[in-house]
């Protein structure tokens, strides 16, 4: 086949489609999955019950959003709502396991999410909810008319870690985060209440997961299993980016999601999803500690 | 023998047991430090020396026994409280957050509550001024530092809380000789600006030079007890429990 | 352990055995067939506290070997007529074996902490293909299959009823439990137990860890199988639904309700939640979302009783 040929046989306007829908699922996939590098990486914690706060903001959303008529509104509350269920979660069932062995809290934090699981099926039923996005315009793309409020998505999920790293980076408490994370026993000894600390790690990713729901749950039907999708393509995106690592979960979620953006051009949505179990594999096989990480010297 | 502290002490320590697990470290340790004093706490390696800082800092919590600071019961408090209490721990293997900078070091002693922006950079000011290398690295990395380097800014992080005693273990540890000696003026000023120091120390001369009073343990206890004046003198007791 | 409590660990075995070969002979053909699922179940638990318990590798992505296990028999079933009961056995074993293989080639590789997601993902791999390949699996409604015969060739060949199945399940539940029992007293066994107390010193004393792991998570992985073959065979049907990780979320917490590294303790687990689970559906009706004080009642154990109701009946009786 000549050169021309196979480019014309590309088809660029789906890829440059699929792109876009990649990058937008990816910067939400990115949010959640700072959330769960965030609670790892200060407290040794695999966040089981992440997906379910994921889930729980959505449908503080839906509630929120009937009530007021105001998205924004209903953004904003979930996002507080679910923190402080967060730092409620981390208070009762992952302080007391403090200084026992890690594997334990992966247990109690399963056991959170069953809970909020059936509680969500119990409480709102297994019909979907939805919601309605704040506004509704178009732009023409190809054939397609995409909707102006992925990109909005896109870009307040950016904006949203770009505060969060701007407030570890430089804030009085995002310096005592780092501080904690590196070493607990001496954040302790330089007058750091690290218990505190933990509570508020958890808190701000029960917080940034359940803006992300919010965020995504128009693009989906929201009900109670939606959880479990997210939070495993999470804990990919978190062993693919390098465990604790922000940067690299940030990186490895857009990166996987792309590639099961372009996966889905030639197969079912259903199977795309084998693509990240791929990626997966072939980093645990070449590169356990995570493809975005430097390689240590 | 037992020399009483001028003053009341700042920090009591009453027949402390600490237990590791199923191990017992400490066998009731007893000593005191005084307000502004320079202590030593000498002794061979594992007799817990380490330990006895630890449990003071709250770290590790004793069994049995009781420990004030300023008259008031400090037993078992966490850490974080005694290190706004005024108590300043400097371990011996540094801890310094490797990946944060300098100055982020030192913040995470500087933010605290009540702590006006003029009284910050006068604490700053006076680390800077003392150790005049951490103010040309201060947005360096901590684990970019050399081993003196670290020290330096792990006992500036200390200074931070504004401490009224500082736990200083093995100081002079894995040191160049010129830092050793560095490190001996460090505490000098430090004993000017009235801040008590225990020093664990390995470097019996430096012990002896700094401190007013010495400790000596031996297998869990306080064996010994002696004004530093006495015991540089006094070589047989140096031989019998450090072996030098 | 001395000669007295191992002579009244033996008398105490035959009891709850006895016991337990009698039961389907006094009991109504409903509670008849839970006891028999208690002890699939109670298998499958038991599989996984060679990991959890005795390795300190906690999987979850059990679901997997047991449903493949149950495939696995399912297609012996189906290829083979009339079904042969061994046939279904081995195909479910080596099915679950190649799974726990692979599985354990992975996951192995990392810390702990990335066992647990890793077997998660690997089981939700499964759970795709087996839910997508309609084809072979049947997909979302899986399969139905006859029920073999209880038969040893040449020597004598009866249909399966509640009784017999009941007992085959129990012949097969012991012999797994005294198996498992002395693998882990072996040699073996106390290596895994030493990764579990201290995995650093084990590798430096000079064992190959990985390996062990890996043998380890296969063993455990047969196991699995095997539950996932007997249950194939008593409810003559395989469905997506029992790779799908929450199966594996209960084995966990069977094992943490039990108690972990006691292999009884999963079963005692097993019929406490199932229990638990007919109790709660008979008193508020079949939509009440049991899982909710199912799962106050197990963080609150993992909290305050980590040795779950095995540690704590055994502390009671020592008092």
């Amino acid at each position: 086949m000549e050169l021309t040929a196979i480019l014309y046989s590309i088809p660029w306007d789906q890829i440059l489609i699929q792109t876009i829908n990649g990058i937008v699922t990816g910067m939400i996939l990115a949010l959640i999955a700072s959330g769960l590098t965030l609670i790892f990486g200060i407290m040794d914690v695999v966040n089981f019950a992440h997906g379910e706060l994921f889930m729980l903001g959505a449908y503080i959303g839906v509630i929120v959003l009937a009530t007021t008529g105001n998205f924004w509104l209903a953004l904003l509350i979930a996002t507080l709502v679910v923190a402080l269920l967060g730092a409620a979660i981390q208070i009762v069932t992952l302080r007391p396991l403090l200084g026992r062995d890690p594997l334990t809290t992966i247990l109690a934090t399963f056991g959170v999410s069953l809970i909020l699981q059936n509680y969500a099926l119990w409480q709102f039923g297994p019909v979907a909810r939805k919601i309605q996005e704040p506004f509704t315009g178009h732009f023409t793309l190809f054939y397609l008319e995409y909707p102006w409020y992925r990109l909005v998505i896109a870009g307040l999920s950016a904006a949203i870690i770009g505060g969060f790293w701007l407030f570890l980076k430089h804030g009085k408490y995002g310096i005592w985060i780092r501080a904690t994370t590196q070493d607990r026993v001496m954040a302790q000894a330089m007058g750091i209440p690290v218990p505190w600390v933990h509570t508020a790690a958890f808190a701000i990713g029960a917080g940034m997961a359940a803006a992300s729901g919010v965020l995504f749950g128009p693009l989906v039907g929201v009900n109670h299993t939606m959880g479990l999708d997210w939070v495993l393509k999470a804990f990919i995106v978190v062993v693919v980016g390098g465990m604790g690592n922000l940067g690299g979960s940030i990186a490895a979620a857009i990166f996987i999601s792309l590639l099961e953006a372009y996966a889905a051009i030639w197969v079912s949505p259903a199977q795309a999803v084998i693509v990240s179990f791929i990626v997966l594999i072939l980093t645990l096989l070449f590169r356990p500690t995570g493809l975005f990480v430097p390689t240590p010297k | 023998m037992t020399i009483a502290a001028k003053d009341a002490p700042l920090i009591a320590v009453d027949d402390v047991h600490t237990y590791y697990g199923k191990s017992h470290i400490l066998h009731g340790v007893t000593l005191h430090v005084g307000p502004g004093e320079v202590v030593g706490l000498l002794g061979r390696n594992g007799v817990g020396k380490s330990t006895t800082l630890k449990t003071i800092m709250g770290l590790v919590r004793p069994t049995e026994g009781s420990i004030q600071l300023d008259g008031a019961p400090i037993t078992g408090m966490p850490p974080h409280k005694l290190a706004r209490l005024g108590v300043g721990y400097v371990p011996e293997d540094r801890r310094i957050f490797r990946l944060l900078t300098v100055m982020e070091n030192l913040r995470t002693g500087l933010d605290r509550q009540g702590v006006t922006d003029e009284k910050k950079q006068a604490l700053l000011d006076k680390v800077f001024n003392y150790f005049p290398v951490l103010a040309e690295r201060r947005s360096q990395a901590g684990g970019t530092l050399s081993g003196g380097e670290q020290q330096m800014l792990a006992i500036a992080r200390a200074m931070m809380l504004e401490p009224k005693i500082i736990l200083l273990d093995e100081p002079t540890e894995g040191l160049m000789p010129r830092m050793v000696s560095q490190i001996s003026n460090i505490i000098d000023v430090l004993h000017k600006e009235n801040v008590a120091i225990l020093l664990v120390e390995q470097n019996v001369p430096l012990t002896l030079e700094a401190s007013e009073r010495v400790y000596i343990m031996e297998k869990g206890v306080v064996r010994h007890h002696a004004a530093a004046r006495e015991l540089k003198m006094n070589d047989a007791v140096i031989h019998q429990y450090l072996g030098v | 352990m001395t000669k007295r409590t191992n002579t009244s660990y033996w008398i105490a075995f035959s009891i709850v055995l006895a016991l337990l070969i009698i039961a389907p002979l006094v009991l109504p053909e409903f509670w008849r067939r839970f006891l028999t699922e208690i002890l699939i179940w109670g298998l499958l638990a038991m599989s996984s506290d060679i990991l959890i318990g005795y390795t300190g590798m906690i999987s979850f992505g059990h679901s997997a070997f047991f449903g493949l296990g149950m495939y696995g028999a399912a297609a012996a079933l189906l290829m083979f007529s009339p079904p042969n009961l061994w046939l279904a056995l081995a195909f479910g074993l080596v099915a679950s074996a190649l799974i726990a293989l692979f599985v354990a080639y992975f996951s192995t590789r990392l810390r702990d902490i990335y066992f647990a997601i890793t077997t998660l993902i690997f089981s939700q791999i499964f759970y795709v293909i087996v839910f997508t390949w309609t084809e072979v699996t049947g997909g979302e409604n899986g399969l139905n299959f006859p029920r073999p015969r209880l038969a040893i060739p040449g020597l004598f060949s009866v249909p399966f009823t509640s009784e017999t199945m009941h007992w085959f399940v129990l012949a097969v539940v012991t012999a797994s439990y005294l198996i498992l029992r002395r693998v882990t007293r072996s040699p073996f066994g106390m290596v895994l137990q030493s990764i579990r107390e201290n995995e650093p010193r084990t590798r430096a004393i000079g064992y190959p860890v990985e390996r062990y792991k890996i043998v380890a998570v296969m063993l455990s992985g047969l196991f699995a199988g095997l539950a996932g073959v007997l249950y194939a065979v008593q409810n003559r049907f395989a469905a997506p639904d029992f790779i799908f990780f929450l199966v594996s979320g209960e084995t966990v917490i069977f094992n943490v309700m039990g108690g972990i590294g006691t292999l009884v303790g999963p079963i005692v687990g097993a019929g406490f939640f199932l229990l638990m689970r007919e109790f709660l559906s008979r008193l508020f009706g079949d939509q009440f979302p049991y899982l909710i004080p199912l799962g106050v009642v197990f963080i609150v154990m993992i909290i305050f009783l980590p040795q779950g109701l095995l540690g704590f009946a055994r502390r009671w009786l020592n008092r």
